[in-house]
């Protein structure tokens, strides 16, 4: 138990190792102005005041980037965020543009990675649940997700893995369909004469939706019927309901 | 009925996912897909920036356009500080059980400058409830018990977004926050589903420093003391993150 604050400490000294390496000098990205001006905000936001601006031509040094902000520093030394939509406008010193990666349509249609989470329910208890992918194609992705079960009667978590098919990635509303198995591990409460923890394969099949919200973020609803091979004479049939967000990369 | 719903679901995940796995001989070309798709991206800001832009004319067009073919240059990595981690002290009040001191870590990833995903950890020992106080030898849970443990995954949302001024010569940004999240509350020898709702108002000292004061409710349904119920268990904490 004393441990834990120690541990905690530990974990903080070990984030703030790399923010403090912000203090170190380091190479930065410079930027060329092509539009007419560059607007420098007072902070990461639309709307922090514009409290500099920098004309065409001259460059800008790229500190960092967060969300959809850059900090950049002027050869005059002034500081300040500039969007990453108006920094798409400047180039390199090569005279090639900028590229930020910005999350768009055209990324939410084809893209590598996603992750999201969702709350739910599983079974008639809730569920809240977390998953990851690993897109072939823009339809078609390999997939993994694990949760955690609250009931009445029992508590457990489930973890799966398989396929999703998105029918036309194109589409912001867009339907998909999964394949899958996967593992449940259900305890039992106490209070039931049969409080043995039990661990079970499953198969699954679903379908769900999925919705293009802004820059990398979505909503995706999905829903999967799992039977559960027990060792008993019939297998269970499972449902699970949940609605979440995800992101892709 | 149900078995007849699961079989046309299993046939047309079957049927629609054919034309899928077909194009699985092209999961090599995705990356190629990809990468023209950004190279599209590229060609027309590159389009967009070579056609004149308004009508000022301070910059003339340059009269010799060079037609060198580019030594496909990597765009070198701009540094990205969009996540944070950090710890959060303060005082929990567990229904029934009286305050207590709470301790925690927190995850979170900014999506937007507006949004950002939270993931949550902490930690409180509640005391005893009255009831235990007032009836003596009376213990309704053991030590190990007592143990209140939360954890959620949420969604946060920054608004009235501002500056603190520090004298003259410091501003630090600011901004207030609410958050939504689910997750569990290992509490009286159970797990229990859990709803988080909070907000607070946090300030940045520095560009990879925030100092956040904030109000969180964990809700959970118990029976722990006879009747099932709500519970509210409040907490106030003082927090500090570091972006990196």
């Amino acid at each position: 138990m004393r441990r834990a604050p120690i541990c905690l400490l530990l974990l903080l000294s070990l984030a703030l190792a790399p923010a403090l390496s912000h203090a170190r000098a380091r190479a930065h990205v410079r930027a060329y102005v092509q539009a007419p001006y560059l607007e420098l905000h007072t902070g990461p936001g639309r709307g922090y005041p514009v409290f500099n601006v920098v004309p065409r031509g001259q460059s800008v040094e790229i500190l960092f980037r967060r969300t959809n902000w850059l900090k950049v520093r002027t050869p005059r030394g002034v500081e300040g965020w500039a969007s990453d939509r108006d920094m798409m406008q400047t180039t390199l010193s090569d005279g090639s543009p900028l590229d930020l990666h910005i999350g768009t349509r055209a990324g939410y249609t084809s893209h590598r990675f996603e992750l999201g989470a969702f709350a739910g329910v599983w079974g008639g208890a809730s569920l809240i649940s977390a998953y990851g992918s690993l897109s072939f194609n823009s339809q078609l992705a390999l997939e993994g997700s694990v949760g955690e079960f609250f009931g009445r009667y029992s508590n457990g978590v489930t973890a799966d893995i398989g396929l999703s098919h998105v029918i036309v990635p194109q589409w912001r509303l867009s339907p998909f369909l999964m394949l899958g198995v996967g593992l449940v591990h259900t305890e039992p409460k106490a209070t039931l004469v049969q409080p043995s923890n039990r661990s079970e394969q499953t198969a699954y099949v679903g379908g769900g939706v999925r919705y293009y919200l802004t820059r990398s973020c979505f909503v995706r609803a999905e829903y999967k019927t799992h039977v559960v091979f027990t060792k008993l004479d019939r297998n269970e049939v499972e449902d699970e309901w949940k609605l979440g967000f995800g992101v892709f990369f | 009925m149900e078995t007849r719903v699961r079989r046309v679901l299993l046939t047309a995940a079957a049927l629609l996912a054919l034309p899928g796995c077909a194009t699985i001989q092209h999961w090599r070309n995705h990356r190629a897909e990809v990468r023209a798709a950004r190279e599209e991206m590229r060609a027309e800001a590159a389009q967009a920036q070579s056609s004149p832009s308004g009508t000022s004319g301070e910059v003339p067009p340059p009269a010799v356009r060079p037609e060198v073919e580019r030594q496909g240059a990597r765009a070198p990595k701009i540094k990205s500080s969009n996540f944070e981690i950090g710890a959060h002290f303060g005082v929990i009040s567990i229904e029934d059980f009286g305050s207590h001191p709470t301790y925690g870590v927190d995850f979170a990833y900014h999506v937007t400058e507006d949004f950002f995903l939270r993931a949550e950890l902490g930690r409180a020992t509640a005391g005893r409830t009255s009831f235990e106080t007032l009836g003596g030898n009376i213990q309704l849970l053991t030590e190990g018990e007592r143990k209140f443990t939360y954890y959620d995954l949420g969604v946060g949302y920054n608004f009235l977004p501002g500056e603190a001024f520090l004298g003259r010569r410091h501003a630090m940004t600011s901004s207030f926050y609410v958050l939504a999240g689910v997750g569990g509350t290992q509490f009286g020898g159970d797990k229990k589903f859990t709803v988080n709702l909070g907000g607070g108002y946090q300030v940045l000292p520095l560009d990879w420093l925030a100092v956040r004061i904030g109000i969180e409710d964990h809700l959970f349904q118990t029976n722990l003391l006879g009747a099932e119920k709500l519970t509210n268990n409040l907490e106030a904490i003082l927090g500090t993150t570091v972006f990196f």
